[in-house]
């Protein structure tokens, strides 16, 4: 066994090295680009739009409070102001009547109605915030204490019956101690306008910042739902350009494919037609050559047909417990004779006591057989392939799978080719110029059916030094092994 | 002089004729009443009296004395007429009936003896009202009657729940 010529796994190897599971999410991406677009544009919107709600449900909080304080504020000094007046109109009543129990009456509604200045006072002071309405609520305050002061010694000399005095006190003391309580709500009314007329020009703020805001909302909406379409739009021209891409190439590929043997099959079937074959040794060169072409064209078609099935999903997979080191075998001897008219050299290291793996007996031998088959054709150079399989963690560490691989010490695949060799009639390059035959679609086929067994396919290569392609199968489980043993393993 | 003369000879016409529509009121004799209640003499809060002597509270009653220590203007407090209170007032306090007191006051009024006639007010609450609205405002209330808003002075050092208070309400005898 030769191992000078063995692929190791080395930094610029890993570099190289291109596994096909992880693919699937930038895949999945793109198929579903569109929607998650949607998805994308439609969450950012309804942030948006709740950005907006709550911003306009609190301008509507705002103008609410501002109206309601304002109702409440008006209401609470056009009642200071009436209960003020009521004060000094109840007591000036009392001047009218020489009845002490009506003097008395008036003094009572004066009196109620000075408790509920003096209460309101006290609440403005409560409620107050800036400090000239601070200023302006106390200066009220020390004025009606004042004022009431007056309205007592006038109230008291209208019961005792002092009429001129009480109207000569009033005259020269409780007039003037009044209009500066009259002043004093005055000013504070004015204060509450200016403040009101404040709280509304921040109103007005925030309404106009509101609809700034649903303007930018509506913007953004018209800019991302354009940007949706052009990006949907372009997915749908890359897609239409793929496929379109995609037919030239199948189109282009088989019918180079087909071109050669047809061509061939032309040719000897004219000199047969014209009588050049003569002698039975020359008619058996013919058939044979026949035979070759016609076997390489229902090859063609049977790998188109195969990808075809693959492709659209409608494969139908018989999934059983397998044994690796029988399938490994299945294949070999399917391809076997392949192997042996090519002049390889086939090494085989197959470890003992391999788990059994699930899987489509057929559809796994076939993988394989395009792996080794694509050895075959690419490792031309030293004519030798090694199948290989061993026990190994899966990538997720939760589970063991079964690693088969093939290795070839041929060209190698460059770097730029490696995340492309996995598409359909994809050849690279330098198969193209070294005049490889194939239509491409050899590793993808490989490549959909060991997904569709549930495991992978993946790839280690270095130009000059070889490939090896590894297929990834999950193990089945000891518990279930053994009782899957127990019940015999199907043979290939 | 004559437009006095004929204001004297007009008010004394008048006294005359109320005391006719009212009725005279008799001074009840102990003997033909029984004592039911107390009554107490309020004065406003900020009245710096606190007890008066029974012989002080006449002359207040009668007009005798017009003003408080601290200055404030006497105004005598009375119910109406009829009311067992004024009676009782009028009895205990006044030693005279309603014509006397009625009487006493037009004189002491004509001669200026007496400065202001009393208030008079229809009910207990107004009494009360009264004196507080009026700082030398003095009048009486049953202790029922009496709240914060006034303040209850002493009789001969005694207030209305003491043993021999003197200022007391009477019923009639059957």
């Amino acid at each position: 066994m030769k191992t000078s010529g063995r692929i190791q796994p080395s930094a610029q190897e890993r570099e190289q090295s291109f596994a096909p599971a992880p693919s699937r999410i930038p895949g999945f991406l793109a198929r579903y680009s569109s929607a998650l677009f949607l998805l994308l544009v439609v969450g950012l919107e309804a942030g948006v739009v709740q950005f907006v709600i709550r911003d306009l449900h609190s301008a509507n909080t705002e103008v609410q409070r501002m109206y309601a304080g304002s109702v409440q504020g008006l209401r609470r000094i056009g009642g200071l102001q009436y209960d003020a007046q009521e004060t000094r109109r109840a007591t000036l009543y009392a001047l009218t009547t020489n009845d002490s129990n009506l003097q008395v009456e008036y003094a009572d509604q004066t009196r109620d109605a000075d408790k509920r200045v003096t209460a309101g006072i006290s609440q403005y002071l409560q409620q107050a915030e800036l400090a000239r309405e601070l200023e302006a609520g106390r200066r009220l305050q020390t004025d009606w204490t004042s004022y009431l002061s007056v309205r007592n010694e006038v109230l008291a000399s209208i019961l005792e019956g002092s009429t001129k005095e009480a109207v000569a006190r009033d005259l020269s003391q409780g007039v003037p101690s009044f209009d500066r309580v009259r002043q004093d709500l005055e000013e504070i009314k004015r204060l509450y306008d200016a403040r009101a007329s404040e709280q509304l020009a921040d109103v007005a703020e925030l309404a106009s910042r509101s609809v700034t805001r649903l303007f930018g909302v509506l913007l953004c909406t018209l800019f991302l739902a354009s940007v949706f379409v052009w990006v949907l739009q372009r997915n749908k021209m890359a897609s239409t350009l793929q496929l379109a891409r995609m037919q030239m190439d199948f189109v282009a590929s088989v019918s180079h494919e087909l071109r050669t043997p047809l061509a061939v099959l032309c040719s000897a079937a004219d000199n047969l037609a014209d009588g050049v074959v003569t002698g039975k040794e020359q008619l058996a060169k013919y058939s044979s050559v026949i035979r070759n072409q016609s076997r390489q064209i229902n090859g063609l078609v049977n790998e188109v047909i195969l990808f075809t099935s693959t492709q659209n999903g409608k494969g139908r997979y018989v999934l059983r417990p397998l044994q690796p080191a029988l399938l490994i075998q299945s294949a070999l001897d399917s391809t076997s004779e392949l192997i042996n008219r090519a002049g390889f050299t086939l090494e085989k290291r197959i470890d003992p006591d391999l788990p059994l793996v699930m899987g489509d007996a057929s559809a796994l031998s076939q993988c394989l057989q395009n792996l080794i088959t694509n050895a075959l054709k690419y490792g031309a150079r030293s004519r030798w392939i090694s199948v290989q399989a061993h026990r190994a963690e899966s990538k997720d560490r939760h589970r063991h799978e079964v690693r088969i691989s093939v290795h070839d010490r041929g060209t190698g695949i460059d770097r730029t080719d490696l995340p492309r060799i996995f598409e359909p009639f994809y050849r690279s390059p330098a198969a193209v110029a070294g005049q490889i035959h194939g239509a491409g679609l050899g590793l993808p086929i490989a490549k959909s059916l060991a997904e569709a067994m549930g495991g992978g396919l993946s790839v280690r290569t270095e130009l000059g030094v070889g490939s090896v392609f590894t297929l990834h199968l999950p193990a089945v489980d000891g518990h279930e092994s053994k009782e899957i043993q127990e019940e015999r393993p199907a043979q290939i | 002089m004559i437009p006095r003369t004929a204001a004297l000879v007009l008010l004394l016409a008048a006294a005359v004729f109320s005391q006719r529509a009212v009725g005279r009121v008799e001074p009840t004799s102990p003997k033909e009443s029984k004592p039911q209640g107390s009554l107490a003499v309020v004065v406003n809060q900020s009245n710096p009296i606190n007890e008066l002597s029974l012989a002080e509270l006449r002359t207040v009653f009668l007009g005798g004395r017009t003003h408080w220590p601290n200055g404030r203007r006497i105004t005598l407090v009375m119910m109406e007429p009829g009311q067992p209170e004024r009676d009782a007032v009028l009895k205990e306090v006044c030693r005279m009936d309603e014509s006397d007191f009625r009487r006493h006051f037009l004189q002491g009024l004509l001669t200026g003896e007496v400065l202001v006639s009393p208030k008079t007010l229809a009910t207990p609450v107004g009494v009360r009202k009264f004196v507080f609205n009026v700082p030398g405002a003095i009048g009486y209330l049953r202790p029922s009657d009496v709240d914060d808003s006034v303040k209850v002075i002493r009789i001969d050092g005694r207030l209305p729940s003491d043993e021999g208070y003197e200022l007391r309400l009477r019923e009639a005898a059957e």
